[in-house]
């Protein structure tokens, strides 16, 4: 009975509408931490879904589920927080719909029926549509429709790309359930024109909620206009699932022995992601949208190290992982930041070292680990990653991925430097409030955790995850 | 049995062809509207399932394509009272040429792909084509949000003509499920699209354009 997993969330979700703020708070929290329990039971083994058609537990699927219940949990204490210093006003939406987002991208990262994985992804745009929203601004409701348009028209695509993928079946005489596990199994069989052209339609359209260039235009607005806990979730784990989605399909692809078309694809869209980061962080006037178009280049990242295979589709889960962490940490810090300046612009903030030290250490920390510095793991994974390209043979690409990788991290320097030590504000609107600054640090710990010790169950599953896409551990 | 598919495909055809001269909201939204209910038929005309649960799922799909949709897009266009029409970017004779080469391409295209499953319904697939080209063709033809909105239903309409027809393994719970989320997000998008109105005063996309780099 996996499916509990996402049932609670959604069940709680819906009551959520009819609470009030403090109730509504309360059940946040409470059922973030439900979720956890039972996402680490399903770490532990216990797997046995009631519908095994349409779900069922992969590595990749269970990483990507404990990275969104521990994001989650966290994520809803400081929400506690956030949204008494805030001024938003609907807060039953604003909880509700965190839960039923919670919800539906849990029951991605569990599907395994092709329709039923589209279906979850297209149910995570509608139930964060209202997220972006939070604000009620006329830029909010800009946000919004462009997310919602762009995202449903991009996902359509997908939904036909996962019908080319059936079409494939029958035009190959193939007759097994249309789930993911079913269809690398008989991979072989299916029609390579059809599975080809169902690649290319799924990668655009999930590609497209996922941030790829040059369909990221939504991402830089969506991540910018909604309430800092929002854009956490959206950038921390929204994207991994849509990735999810490409990643399954690509693995179908290897089983066919069609990496190499797969796999060059996902490099052209991941160096272009990378590009389009590095020209438009150089000019960012807010810090939001900066975190934004770095998590385009870190999901051009992925796809990249994804499309390379051996090292680097190793490198590319270390780089998911750490990126969920160490994103999500830098969203939070930057809702304090909000709070205390009361501006989105970098121009307005400044002197956060001593303005708010205690958020200027989470926020630092996190520039250190996003920009892949060491001690954190995304140095590992992008180490990896350029290793793996040039055992592979691809010089002109690894040239490029690092030219990108300076690009950025000197634009984000400029930026995050500015913001801490630049300025002489003198005051700020909010204290700092323990529930605040404790989960983007316990964000910051757990990647730096993950480096040095990564549990036994864990690694395996992401040798399990990496090994079905080519990859060596 | 074959006519009949061919003959209401046909004029499907014709209805893009409408939406694509026509500068009134309201045609827009009745051509939707029976693109959805002839793309909900065709399953039971080309006899893939005849079951009592096939043909009340294909009751739902018809009456929630058909009828719900559309009509939710009504009522919001009502409530926000805008000027009703429409004026495609490239004007409509361009639009109309577009069309013919529409039809043109997408006959050519589903000849070269040889399908055994649909031979018998020569309409199928260029339709099927045309819808989802000619739903995009709308979305980017136009800077009213409601014609924005209107072409992502018609290119859903497209696929789901490809889906139903084209694959003898989805199940209909699933497919219900895709239509569940199809619905929704047409009711986010009309919600979205009454607070456009009241934020700006009209649903011109050039006025969401705040939002850069």
């Amino acid at each position: 009975m996996v499916e509990i997993v996402f049932l609670i969330p959604f069940l709680t979700g819906i009551a959520a509408f009819f609470l009030s703020g403090a109730s509504g708070r309360m059940l946040l929290v409470i059922t973030g931490a439900f979720h956890l329990l039972f996402s680490v039971m399903l770490l532990a083994g216990w797997s046995e879904p009631f519908y095994p058609a349409y779900f069922s537990v992969t590595p990749e699927g269970l990483l990507s589920l404990i990275v969104i219940s521990l994001l989650f949990f966290l994520i809803s204490i400081y929400t506690t927080a956030y949204i008494k210093k805030s001024d938003i006003r609907s807060e039953n939406i604003f909880t509700g719909s965190m839960l039923l987002f919670l919800s539906t991208m849990t029951m991605v990262t569990l599907s395994d029926h092709i329709m039923v994985m589209w279906i979850a992804i297209e149910a995570t745009t509608l139930a964060s549509a209202p997220l972006i929203y939070t604000h009620r601004s006329a830029a909010s409701l800009e946000a919004t429709w462009k997310y919602v348009l762009v995202c449903s028209v991009g996902i359509a695509l997908a939904l036909l790309g996962s019908v080319l993928i059936t079409l494939s079946m029958d035009m190959g005489r193939v007759d097994v359930p249309v789930s993911f596990s079913a269809l690398t199994a008989v991979a072989k069989q299916l029609d390579p024109l059809w599975l080809k052209t169902g690649f290319v339609f799924i990668l655009v359209g999930y590609g497209t909620k996922m941030g790829l260039a040059p369909m990221h235009t939504w991402l830089p607005d969506a991540h910018g206009e909604a309430p800092s806990p929002a854009s956490a979730l959206l950038s921390g784990v929204l994207l991994n699932c849509a990735y999810l989605g490409i990643f399954k399909t690509h693995k179908i692809m290897i089983a066919a022995g069609l990496e190499s078309f797969s796999g060059t694809i996902l490099m052209v869209f991941g160096l272009m992601s990378m590009l389009a980061a590095a020209t438009f962080i150089l000019k960012q006037t807010e810090y939001k949208r900066l975190l934004a178009y770095s998590s385009i280049e870190n999901m051009g990242i992925i796809a990249f190290g994804t499309g390379i295979g051996g090292l680097g589709a190793y490198g590319a889960m270390l780089c998911l992982i750490h990126h969920s962490l160490i994103k999500s940490s830098l969203f939070l810090a930057s809702g304090n930041i909000f709070l205390a300046f009361g501006s989105r612009l970098i121009e307005d903030t400044g002197s956060l070292v001593r303005r708010l030290p205690q958020t200027f250490i989470a926020f630092f920390s996190g520039f250190i680990g996003i920009a892949g510095l060491p001690p954190f793991g995304i140095f590992i994974g992008e180490l990896f990653i350029i290793m793996g390209a040039f055992s592979n043979g691809h010089y002109v690409a690894a040239g490029i991925f690092i030219l990108s990788l300076c690009v950025v991290f000197a634009g984000f320097a400029n930026h995050v430097l500015k913001i801490s030590f630049e300025g002489y504000r003198t005051s700020v609107r909010m204290e700092e409030s323990i529930n605040m600054i404790w989960p983007p640090y316990a964000l910051l710990l757990t990647s730096l955790l993950l480096c040095f010790w990564i549990p036994e169950t864990f690694s395996w599953n992401i040798s399990q995850a990496v090994k079905a896409i080519g990859g060596v551990f | 049995m074959i006519n009949l598919v061919d003959a209401i495909l046909s004029l499907v055809l014709l209805s893009i062809l409408l939406s694509f001269g026509s500068s009134r909201l309201p045609v827009l939204i009745k051509v939707i509207g029976f693109q959805g209910i002839v793309v909900s038929c065709v399953p039971l005309f080309i006899g893939n399932d005849l079951s009592a649960t096939g043909i009340a799922f294909n009751i739902a799909t018809l009456s929630i394509r058909g009828i719900i949709i559309p009509l939710s897009i009504y009522i919001a266009i009502k409530k926000v009272a805008i000027r009703r029409d429409v004026e495609p970017i490239y004007g409509h004779h361009a639009s109309m040429l577009a069309w013919l080469g529409l039809i043109v391409a997408a006959a050519f295209i589903s000849d070269k792909f040889n399908l055994p499953a649909i031979t018998d319904h020569a309409l199928l697939m260029p339709t099927a084509i045309a819808l989802l080209a000619g739903g995009m063709f709308l979305l980017m033809g136009h800077r009213n949000a409601i014609a924005m909105v209107l072409g992502y239903i018609m290119m859903e309409n497209g696929i789901y003509l490809v889906g139903t027809t084209f694959s003898t393994s989805s199940r209909h719970i699933v497919e219900f499920g895709i239509l569940l989320d199809v619905l929704a997000g047409v009711m986010i998008m009309a919600v979205i699209l009454q607070n456009i109105k009241k934020q700006f005063d009209d649903v011109d996309t050039e006025l969401l354009k705040n939002l850069k780099e």
